[in-house]
């Protein structure tokens, strides 16, 4: 063992870090090993099926809104699906992974490994960063794919969209507005992942994470609704978070999806140089 | 603490410059709020030295690793981890370090296989190929084969122990760092890490090892560090610092009130050995060569004059209970 080493060391120079997509797979694979990442996304594909048969039972008595709009309307459903879950949900579902990613792993003493073998401390907070992001992708995947389903086959329907502006959108173009929530979706999450990285850079307790988020919730969004508050709004993560309604409308509207996913941008972009100065600096 | 600067000369041949060293701290220390943890640490660990570090809980052993790894930002002063300054060039020397710190960090819902899987996705210098192989041969080496494919989540404190010991052995290392890693080890793993200490001290390895079982350093370590109240009260080649400690000259003889009478006339200490054989024991007075001569000149027949060195565990309680 030893001979293949010194072997090595003189037909190249040694290796100082292990290769990125090696750490990005290996990230990948103990966050899908993980029982509650798993369980987890079950409980997303319940998610669109609840709606749908609650939406079937209730028949045609639902109102207005997103939720009456599905009523007959099979394809909205994933839309209303990925709004309502993005209200607590999903937020939730992606600080458990940024708690686990770097307090988790602090609390188990596995950080430490990493840092020792030696992972990068700015490569580790883009590892972890990767790994929340498939996280967050494959919630609203299982939530945009079941929704699919569901509504197709449960709430029914004629392929066709009718839209809140009252026209009616083909199959593929109603498939392409569900597209759009799920991207737009993902990004606001990104930004509730990277904020969770930061506070997870802070503590050795997942918990901490997790309750700090979920507090942050409520206080944003008690703060939205405070009308003397109104000029917090531009500031609020989520004050945007209904503008998925807008892909429901015809012809689209662009400028609320733009600046909510803008607002997103500038929390990650906090939210990560935060993560990585603190990583620079963490004890381990 | 007349002891440590009689050891201390021992070290500075082999810390001359002339031996490579492997790690080494100039003025370390740390502190966390009001508590000192670290108070200016000079060690120097000689390339294929085994160091045992030695002290109470709680004198600073894992904080001066912890500095050392790069784990931990050192309050003052500075480390070196294979002529690598730490904590700004480490990457590279880390890859050569394997180190089992604070006790085995795994997931629970993960296999001892699929941990160490993990550990090795990471190790720079293993490629993607070697890893189920490097994995297989570290498992069998600290003896956790049998248990590789169960959780960690079940595995006794011993096993648990094993897995991180295995965690360092992935990759042919030039420094293994282990704190404590005896700890809740039965018997056999106790021996199983001296044989592993052994064979990575014949392979040229230096190994930095902290343990609270004494008999186990005297038998392992090349060299000791004994750390009390975070500072180095201590440190040499365990040899040196044994012949330093206090354990005076054994001259055996038949002609023990002969020797005792001679040996008070020239202001020595001296007292009967209580051992069967019959001796004197000289514990303070002239330089042996000094003292034998003097002996055979008064027609006292010596048969034997050894050294008698201090067990390690004699000494230790000298260095740290002493001053507390």
């Amino acid at each position: 063992m030893s001979t293949s080493l010194v072997e090595r060391d003189t037909a190249q120079p040694t290796r100082t870090t292990a290769p990125l997509d090696r750490l990005l797979a290996a990230e990948v694979r103990w966050v899908l090993r993980r029982p509650r990442t798993l369980v987890m996304l079950g409980l997303f594909a319940l998610i669109p099926v609840l709606i749908a048969i609650g939406i079937v039972v209730a028949d045609r008595q639902a109102g207005g809104g997103l939720i009456g709009a599905v009523a007959g309307n099979g394809l909205v459903l994933p839309i209303a699906a990925l709004t309502l879950s993005l209200t607590l949900l999903l937020p939730l579902a992606v600080a458990m992974a940024a708690a686990d990613a770097i307090a988790g792993e602090a609390s188990h003493g596995t950080l430490r490994g990493l840092l020792l073998a030696p992972v990068g401390r700015l490569r580790l907070v883009g590892v972890k960063a990767f790994g929340v992001l498939v996280v967050a992708t494959l919630a609203v995947l299982v939530i945009a794919v079941v929704g699919v389903l569901a509504g197709s086959l449960i709430v029914g329907g004629s392929g066709q969209v009718v839209t809140l502006s009252g026209t009616t959108l083909g199959t593929g173009e109603a498939l392409g507005r569900v597209a759009l929530v799920a991207v737009w979706v993902i990004g606001q999450l990104a930004a509730v992942g990277a904020i969770a990285l930061a506070l997870s850079s802070l503590t050795e307790h997942p918990l901490v994470v997790l309750a700090s988020v979920l507090g942050g919730l409520i206080v944003f969004g008690v703060l939205g609704a405070i009308p003397a508050l109104d000029w917090l709004q531009p500031w609020l993560l989520t004050s945007g978070w209904g503008a998925s309604a807008d892909a429901l409308r015809d012809p689209l509207p662009l400028g609320g999806l733009g600046e909510s996913t803008l607002r997103a941008l500038c929390y990650l972009a906090i939210g990560l140089g935060f993560t990585a100065v603190r990583m620079q600096r963490r004890d381990a | 603490m007349s002891l440590s600067t009689h050891a201390t000369p021992a070290a500075a041949p082999t810390a001359a410059g002339v031996v490579p060293l492997a790690a080494k701290a100039v003025g370390l220390r740390k502190v966390y709020g009001r508590t000192v943890a670290v108070e200016g640490i000079d060690l120097e660990v000689p390339t294929g030295s085994v160091l045992g570090m030695l002290g109470p809980n709680g004198s600073g052993k894992t904080t001066l690793i912890r500095m050392l790894l790069g784990l931990t930002r050192p309050s003052a002063g500075t480390a070196e981890l294979l002529g690598a300054a730490v904590p700004k060039d480490v990457a590279s020397a880390l890859p050569h370090v394997g180190a089992l710190v604070e006790g085995p960090g795994f997931h629970p819902f993960l296999s001892g296989r699929e941990n160490l899987r993990r550990v090795a996705a990471a190790e720079p210098l293993l490629t993607s190929a070697e890893i189920p192989g490097a994995v297989g041969t570290a498992l069998e080496r600290v003896g956790l084969t049998h248990a590789a494919d169960r959780r960690f989540r079940g595995y006794s404190l011993g096993m648990k122990q094993r897995l991180g010991l295995a965690g360092a052995l992935l990759v042919p290392r030039k420094l293994v760092v282990l704190d404590e890693p005896t700890n809740g080890l039965d018997p056999a793993g106790t021996r199983d890490v001296r044989r592993i200490i052994g064979e990575l001290h014949a392979g040229g390895a230096t190994v930095i090892v902290s343990s609270h079982l004494l008999a186990e350093v005297e038998a392992t370590c090349t060299h000791v560090a004994v750390l009390q109240s975070g500072s180095l009260v201590a440190a040499g080649e365990l040899g040196s610092l044994l012949d330093a400690g206090t354990g005076g000259l054994v001259v055996a003889t038949p002609d023990v009130d002969l020797a005792l009478t001679t040996l008070r006339d020239v202001g020595a200490t001296a007292f009967r050995d209580a051992g069967d054989e019959p001796a004197v024991v000289v514990s303070d007075g002239p330089e042996a060569p000094e003292i034998v001569a003097l002996l055979v000149r008064a027609g006292v027949a010596v048969h034997e004059a050894r050294r008698r060195r201090p067990r390690l565990e004699e000494l230790f309680a000298q260095l740290t209970e002493g001053s507390s």
